[in-house]
This record gives structure tokens, sequence and C-alpha cells, in this order.
């Protein structure tokens, strides 16, 4: 991955050395081995700071958000999962495509931190990256470390739609075959809960949304998620408005509605990069719930994944007489 | 101080025992995830989970508590809940026993707060020394140890196949008197001196060195600083740091009516990092953007809290290093704040 890492930094280095953005959106080493975290690069000499490793997980393009009432120019990088975020975001009118340069890195898939960490120290410090197709190889300064990607990587990536960024105005890097698995099905989490009896299914998400914390990390962290102010942040008092619908109160029905609304909301919008699971702090599978929506959208209006072309018209923004109607 | 020992084996039949007295709060795992609840039975502790991803503040401090109903068919009436009973809370980390050191000012100072002061003057706390040290943890770096027992009413220390039992308080050796028979005094001195190897081996364990000299003087002029504007670009402004962190105690009270002039009125954790925050009624709000609540945050966690009761607000359990999705380090920022002009 050096050679995308230096040609990175060269392009972000020459879109702000010419001013045609004044901050590029990526990723730089974290602290720990297994960590990049979002940068914001407003010089050539940050540029020089930007990186490209398998732990640069962070959906970038959330950040567009950051600057949707201001003009300021601005390049964010991508991988593949991401820049289905790049499109939705235009479709909803969040943000000037003209505004914003992509820089699209083909990606041959995340890897899970906690396994990586059950063998490299965290404390070491990552020298290079190499992708070997079907593994990882590490370079830190105490030692190499192989990882079989089937092994190691993040289960969305073994499930990987785009691993080539679907809309960029720069690919940087050279292509790397996709890290899905052949013939992997991209529902199989979703059948399985589907094939459960309704009553173990409910039991299934009572218990993981009684445990929810209300802390909104699956919402602050997703593309889709891009109102303005949310309807959980309009929680007032009942006397206020007839009678109080929505709480801030952590109790199992009150989760349960902030879970089946953000459900709800995301239909047609989620782009299944994985964010909301990945930060979950209390493992709830949000993935999974946000992806029957996706499966039931796919199955019965033959729509694609969203973000996938910039010009697809969004689920529910379309009307067609023949759609069916499985309730009638 | 008095000390026991209890093998093993015989643990469960203590947890059994405490059951049949009073409730008991306790580490479950749960789909990975460790939280202390009530439990019913001693097989449901999680007793070698290590640092509970979520802390055991949520005891005395729940994420929501109600603090009365209300009617107003017939005039209006108010029903308060019951008092807390007397409870056992079991398997409290070092670094959050520090945490509910740093809370007690907070809601039993100046202003007493009866619901927290209730649970917390009928609960029994029972310490655990941690046996491992996490890449995140840091609690050294603010004087405390994994096997410091400051602040439980008893404290477990594992030793291979038993536990040290030290004796802190009255409070403690009610709960000892109270299950006898899965104590021994034979053994105690051994058991003892295994402790102090064990404290220096688990001191060597850390691997992140985090040096809070200066730090106080340095943030006491950083008010305006520039770094809380950068540090924030990246922050998500979701609540993880807050809610998991063992000191943070923000509530926000809200009523719940349901129409028909029936109700309650209840207090939820409230997070810094919200944007309704310090929201005030005009609708102004003095931390309007990311910059100022990060910078609350921080500054929080390494001055306010310092400044109003002489305790540090960050104990070093690590779990907002650990939890940010964007990797918002504390000990980084701790690290940084030296080099800010």
């Amino acid at each position: 991955m050096k050679q995308a890492v230096e040609e990175l930094r060269r392009q972000a280095a020459g879109l702000l050395k010419e001013e045609r953005v004044k901050c590029v959106i990526g990723w730089t080493q974290g602290t720990d081995v297994a960590r990049a975290v979002p940068f914001f690069a407003t010089s050539v000499r940050q540029a020089a700071r930007l990186t490209w490793t398998p732990f640069c997980v962070n959906n970038l393009s959330k950040y567009l958000l950051n600057h949707r009432y201001d003009n300021t120019p601005l390049a964010v990088v991508v991988k593949g999962c991401d820049s289905r975020g790049i499109n939705r975001l235009v479709q909803d009118r969040q943000f000037v495509r003209e505004r914003v340069v992509v820089l699209g890195l083909p990606c041959g898939g995340m890897l899970d931190r906690e396994k990586v960490l059950r063998v490299v120290d965290p404390g070491a410090a990552l020298q290079e990256v190499e992708d070997r197709g079907s593994e990882y190889m590490l370079r830190t300064d105490k030692g190499e470390y192989g990882f079989e990607k089937r092994e190691a990587l993040l289960s969305k990536c073994l499930e990987c739609e785009h691993n080539i960024p679907v809309v960029s105005d720069l690919m940087i890097g050279p292509q790397v075959p996709s890290p899905a698995g052949s013939g992997i099905d991209r529902f199989a989490g979703v059948r399985e809960l589907e094939t459960r009896d309704p009553a173990v299914r409910s039991t299934f998400w009572d218990r993981h949304f009684a445990r929810c914390l209300r802390c909104y990390a699956c919402r602050n962290v997703c593309p889709a998620c891009n109102c303005k102010e949310c309807s959980f942040e309009q929680a007032v008092p009942g006397w206020q408005q007839g009678a109080c619908w929505l709480s801030k109160r952590n109790h199992p029905g009150q989760n349960y509605l902030f879970h089946l609304i953000r459900m709800f909301h995301v239909a047609g919008r989620c782009i299944d990069c994985g964010e909301c699971a990945r930060v979950c702090p209390v493992n709830i599978p949000l993935r999974e719930l946000y992806r029957k929506v996706m499966k039931d959208a796919e199955e019965l209006f033959a729509m694609k994944t969203p973000g996938t072309d910039p010009e697809e018209v969004p689920l529910l923004s379309t009307y067609r007489t023949d759609d069916p109607e499985e309730f009638s | 101080m008095s000390a026991r020992v209890i093998s093993r084996d015989r643990i469960s039949g203590f947890l059994d025992c405490i059951l049949r007295k009073y409730p008991l709060v306790a580490p479950v795992e749960e789909d990975g995830v460790v939280a202390y609840r009530r439990v019913a039975a001693a097989r449901e502790v999680a007793l070698d989970a290590g640092l509970s991803d979520v802390p055991p503040k949520t005891h005395f401090f729940p994420q929501t508590e109600v603090l009365f109903h209300y009617s107003n068919l017939s005039g209006l009436e108010i029903v308060e809940p019951a008092g807390a009973p007397e409870t056992v809370l079991f398997g409290v980390r070092p670094c959050d026993l520090r945490g509910f050191a740093a809370l007690d000012p907070v809601f039993g100072g100046r202003f007493k707060d009866v619901y927290y002061r209730d649970k917390r003057e009928k609960t029994t706390v029972v310490g655990l020394s941690c046996t491992s040290v996490l890449p995140t943890c840091f609690c050294r770096a603010y004087g405390s140890s994994p096997v410091d027992g400051t602040g439980a009413d008893l404290m477990f220390t594992r030793l291979g196949e038993r536990y040290l039992v030290e004796v802190r308080t009255p409070k403690g050796a009610r709960l000892v008197e109270d299950c006898a028979d899965f104590f021994t005094e034979d053994g105690v001195r051994e058991a003892a001196r295994e402790k102090e190897v064990l404290a220096r081996e688990l001191d060597g364990r850390f691997v992140r060195r985090v040096d809070l000299d200066s730090v106080k003087e340095k943030v006491d002029g950083m008010f305006e600083s520039p770094y809380w504007g950068k540090l924030a670009q990246r922050c998500l402004g979701c609540g993880i740091c807050t809610f998991l962190c063992p000191t943070c105690h923000c509530f926000d009270i809200v009523d719940e009516d349901r129409g028909d002039r029936t109700g309650c009125r209840l207090r939820c954790w409230d997070s810094c990092m919200f944007t309704d925050f310090t929201l005030h009624t005009s609708g102004h709000n003095p931390r309007a953007t990311k910059t100022e609540r990060v910078r609350n945050r921080f500054l929080h966690k390494l001055k306010y809290h310092l400044d109003r009761y002489g305790l540090a607000g960050c104990v070093g359990c690590g779990r907002c290093v650990a939890k940010c999705p964007v990797n918002i380090d504390i000990t980084r920022v701790i690290a940084e704040i030296k080099e800010v002009d």
C-alpha cells in the first residue's frame, strides 16, 4: 500500500498547494498500531501525515456535513463502501458535488483490530503494509505479521460489494482485487434471522435494544442520518405537545422506538458502510436491522444498495403503479 | 484492617449467601458486553470478565431514574418511589472505586442528592482487584493501582485458586459476618504477601505512560486555545465517552406526560457532547459548537473537577480511549496539551 500512500500524499499536497481545496479529509495513524484516525489536512506539511492502511475504517463522507452550510472547497478520501455515502449526500441535497474533490482508494478490505491486537503489541509502530491479495503483511518496529484476509478482515469486507469507489474524481493507487469471498450471500445474516420464530426474533431484539445506552453513536456516524435536527433531540415534555411520544428515558420500549424509527428513516438511504455496528459500544447488531430493509427493497423493488449510482432515485422518492402490493 | 481468605470454589456459595439476605448487583456478560446488573443467582456473575464495558456508576446513578409519578385528575397527587433496599454491589474494579469517590462530592456536597445518597449509604461495595492490565489502562497515572482497594467496604484480590479478602469498613465486616462460613483466617498473611507480589507484577505491565505533571497548570490557561477546535473536528458528538465514564454525572430532568393529566418526572444521563446540552429555553446555547463541547469535556476531566473538589475528574479506566469511534484519546490529549503554545 506504500505506493498508494505516497500518491495520496502527493495528490493531497497538490490540491492544497494549488488552493483547489482548503482541507483534505483523510486518515492519519491513530494512537495504537491498529487504528487510523480521521484527519483534516490543511497544509502541504500536513498532507504528508495522511495515511492509508487496513485500519482506515472510518467513513469520512459524514464529515462533509460539517461544511454543508459553508462554501469551503474540500477533498475527501473514500473507500468503495464510503463512496456510496458521497452519492447519497449529494442526492439528499446536503452537498454540492462540484464542491468536493473525491479521492478514491481501491480497497483490499479492512482488518478487524481486535483480531490484530491479539497478535501485535498495540504499542508497536506501523511502518509499512503490503496487500498481497489474500493476505496483509504488516511491518512494524516489533516484527512482521501476516494476516490471512479470510480470517482477519471485518465481516462487512468479506461481503464487499464495491471495493473500487463508485464515485471519484481521482483514483489513487493500483486496482486491488475485491476482498469479498466467492459465492458469499450478503444477506445471510438477515436470512438467518428471518427463519427464526417471531417470538424468538422478538426476544433477540428486545435483549439487544434493552442494552442500548442511547449514546446515538450509530446515528452520529451515519451518512444517512443527515437531518439538521434529529427527532430525538425534539423530545419535549408531554405538556408542550399533548403527550410525550418520544422520551429520553432509557427503557426497552423507548429504545425499541428509537431503533425502529431509525431503521425506517434509513430505508433506501443506508449505504451499508457498517459504521453503526462498529461504533456501537454495546454490540447491538445494527447492520442486520438496516439490511433487512435493504433486502426487502431489493426483493420488492429491485433497488440497488443506496448510493451505488449517482443518478438513482431513492427508494422512498419513487412510485410506480406496478409496485408490488404484498399487503393488499 | 482485618482480612480473610476465601477459596475460589466457594465464591459462588458466598454470592448465593449474599442473595439470601440482600439484592446483589454484579458484573454480567451479555453478547460480549459486561455491565452491572441485579442478578438472581451466583452463576450469572461474570467473575473473571475484567474491566466492564459499562461502569458500575449505573447502580448509584442509573441512566434513567424516576423522581416521581404525578396525577392531576382530582387534585395534584405525587407518588415518589420507595427508597433503596440494603444492597451489595459486587466486583467493582479499583478505577471504578475511584469513580465513586469522584461522584460522592457532586451528589453529597452542598446539594444533597437524595436519590444517589440513599443508594450509596445502603450499598455495601465489594471491590475486586484486576488480574491483568489492558493496553488502554492508566489508573497508575492517578496514583491508583490494579489492586487498590480504596473506597471498597470489602476488597477481593484473586491469587490463583483463592482470594484475599480485606475488610476495610464496618459495612464490609458485617457482610463477612453474614456469610462467615465461607471465609477462613488461615493463610491471610501469605495471601497478603502474594498480593504485594501481584501488585508489583501488574505495575510493570502498563503500556501507556501518562504523565500529568504540569497539565493542570497548563489547562488553567487554555480556555481560548485553538487546540480544542482542532481536536473537535473529528468528534462525532456521540455520548460514548461520557456515558462510559465512571466520573461523568450530568443529567437532564424531563417530564413524560401521558396527555391525560398524568405522567412522571425523570432524570436521564446527559452528555456535554450532545447538541442540546445546556441549550437554554431562549434558544441560546453557551456551548454552541463541538469545539466548546469537546473543551468542556476535557476541562472537566483535567481542571474543573480538581478546582471544585480537589479530585481528578478522570480515573484512568481507559474506556473512552478504547471505545471512541474516532480515536479521541485522553492520554494523547494530555501529552498534546503540554506541547500547545
